[in-house]
């Protein structure tokens, strides 16, 4: 089976600051419709390499991109490229959930105003349907406007994925989504992801290895700033090729 | 005598000490208010808020006119001095974060919040009264506004700033340009705590006299017309406890206790709202 590739990272280069160098020459392809995990040790860069995908570094000054990422034959590091448009083609979920402070429906509305959806029943529908999608519904159907921090945290997050599900986004990235939650929350943000990927394409950073290995189909293992190893989350786990990635996976370092 | 017990009388002194000084503040506070509302209930007759004033000496009348001035006064005040308020602080926290500007811009209007207010009357009366050539209600406005615009915008500024950065992050992360960022997320987040700090900006400037002296001046007669001198409580207040006649004295106090309750009530509504924002 060949896979189509989405993203296509090459020789890419990422500095905070200036002279901070955080990613050194990094190369990696981002398959379709595939999940990819990035695993480190905290500070190897699976955060920040995650986060020029959507080009989340542009919010804060004195950052610096070399080398490319090509997404439909273009280089979206470019400095021509609408951070608009790309941002609601390439969603993101992150480590704490981040509901705005409205009600349940409200954020969700949210994402379909800003694509200028302003249809009152075309929005109830696509509202209900993302929180379909991200296994929401059933628990929020009744109280579709209270106050979303009134959800647990779980709930918060799967909130937050509905949100970024409504744009019909063609990649999502995920910063650690389940650090903060317990493991029956962590279950369902798993199985989610597993079944978004029929859609979608998943990159999605993590500092658990099970969930690692669990969830994704490619695994990219990472160490200062460096990719140390990047193959099918199998060989990763099972037969790693880099002594680096075996010491880490075992658990003897990081 | 022992460590323990020198430690012991130390703190006793303390305690004292302190206690004696909460009092002492207390009782002129408790004095004034008390004063104020003995004073001003006893002196308020439901036609003070129908009636003008009578020509000086006679019998009668009524501060109407002085209160429509003083709500007329603040209204415009604060529909000039609140946007510019809220804007500035939305540029220094947003736009200009964490920037040499936005410090320089901070640390100036803290210094403004500081300066004697009769500084902005004068100041006023220099760049808007003398070239018009007459007082006016627009320059009282003007006056109270910028007393007003360096709280909001400080209120506003801290506020924003308390707003977590990831929820900036989430909404840049679907696709928001900045101004919706601003105005759809940061603002809802920092709504109540702004509110309040309007709400006590207007309580703040509500009791202002120096600068309306200088400025909107004062009018014995009832007056819609913010080009012309208006009458204010505050004002009225000076000049009628300062008068010769019983009269006009009865009328000082009843016009403090208006001002008083009124300037009382807005800052327990922004209490209210504070805590109504913390209970969330």
């Amino acid at each position: 089976m060949t896979l189509d590739i989405e993203f296509s990272v090459k020789n890419l280069d990422f500095f905070y600051n200036g002279d901070n160098h955080a990613l050194k020459d990094v190369t990696l392809p981002i398959h379709r419709n595939q999940v990819t995990a990035l695993i480190g040790p905290s500070g190897c860069g699976k955060t920040t390499l995650l986060r020029c995908f959507n080009r989340m570094h542009d919010l804060y000054p004195r950052h610096r991109y070399e080398g490319e990422i090509i997404f439909e034959d273009r280089n979206i590091l470019a400095d021509d490229v609408d951070l608009i448009k790309l941002r609601s083609r390439i969603g993101m979920v992150f480590q704490k959930p981040t509901p705005f402070p409205m009600s349940i429906a409200e954020n969700i509305a949210y994402g379909l105003r800003l694509k200028g959806v302003r249809n009152k029943s075309e929005l109830t529908g696509r509202i209900e349907q993302a929180l379909k999608n991200a296994a929401l519904w059933e628990e929020v159907r009744d109280k579709m406007n209270a106050n979303a921090y009134d959800l647990s945290g779980g709930q918060q997050q799967r909130l937050v994925i509905a949100r970024a599900l409504a744009v019909e986004p063609e990649v999502l990235l995920f910063d650690e989504p389940t650090s903060a939650l317990d493991p029956i929350s962590t279950a369902k943000i798993e199985e989610l992801v597993v079944t978004l990927k029929k859609h979608i394409t998943i990159i999605i950073v993590t500092h658990n290895m099970q969930q690692a290995a669990r969830v994704s189909d490619m695994t990219g293992f990472m160490y200062l700033g460096e990719l140390i190893e990047f193959g099918s989350t199998e060989k990763i786990f099972t037969a790693p090729e880099k002594k680096q990635t075996d010491d880490y996976i075992t658990g003897r370092f990081g | 005598m022992d460590i323990e017990q020198k430690r012991k009388i130390e703190s006793i002194v303390a305690l004292v000490f302190s206690t004696l000084a909460a009092f002492a503040g207390l009782f002129w506070l408790v004095f004034i208010l008390g004063d104020v509302i003995v004073h001003g209930i006893g002196a308020l007759k439901l036609s003070l808020f129908f009636n003008d004033p009578v020509p000086a000496g006679m019998a009668g009348g009524g501060l109407r006119h002085a209160m429509v001035g003083q709500l007329m006064t603040t209204f415009f005040a604060t529909l000039i001095g609140v946007p510019v308020g809220v804007l500035g602080g939305t540029f220094l926290a947003e736009y200009a974060r964490r920037t040499k500007y936005a410090r320089v811009i901070s640390v100036l209007a803290d210094i403004i919040v500081s300066v004697p207010s009769i500084v902005i009357g004068t100041f006023i009366y220099a760049i808007m009264v003398r070239p018009l050539g007459h007082f006016s209600g627009w320059a009282g406005s003007v006056a109270l506004s910028l007393i007003m615009i360096p709280v909001v915008l400080r209120t506003t500024e801290d506020m924003l700033s308390m707003v977590p950065w990831t929820l900036r992050e989430a909404a840049f992360a679907l696709g928001a340009p900045y101004y919706k960022v601003i105005i759809q997320v940061v603002y809802r987040g920092a709504a109540t705590g702004i509110l309040t700090g309007i709400l006590l900006s207007i309580a703040r400037v509500a009791g202002e006299t120096a600068p309306l002296m200088f400025t909107s001046f004062n009018n014995n007669f009832f007056s819609w017309d913010m080009s012309r001198p208006m009458a204010s409580l505050t004002v009225t207040i000076f000049q009628y406890a300062m008068g010769p006649y019983d009269d006009w004295h009865q009328q000082a106090w009843a016009a403090s206790f208006v001002i008083t309750v009124f300037i009382l009530i807005l800052t327990l509504l922004g209490r209210f709202v504070l805590k109504w924002r913390f209970k969330q």
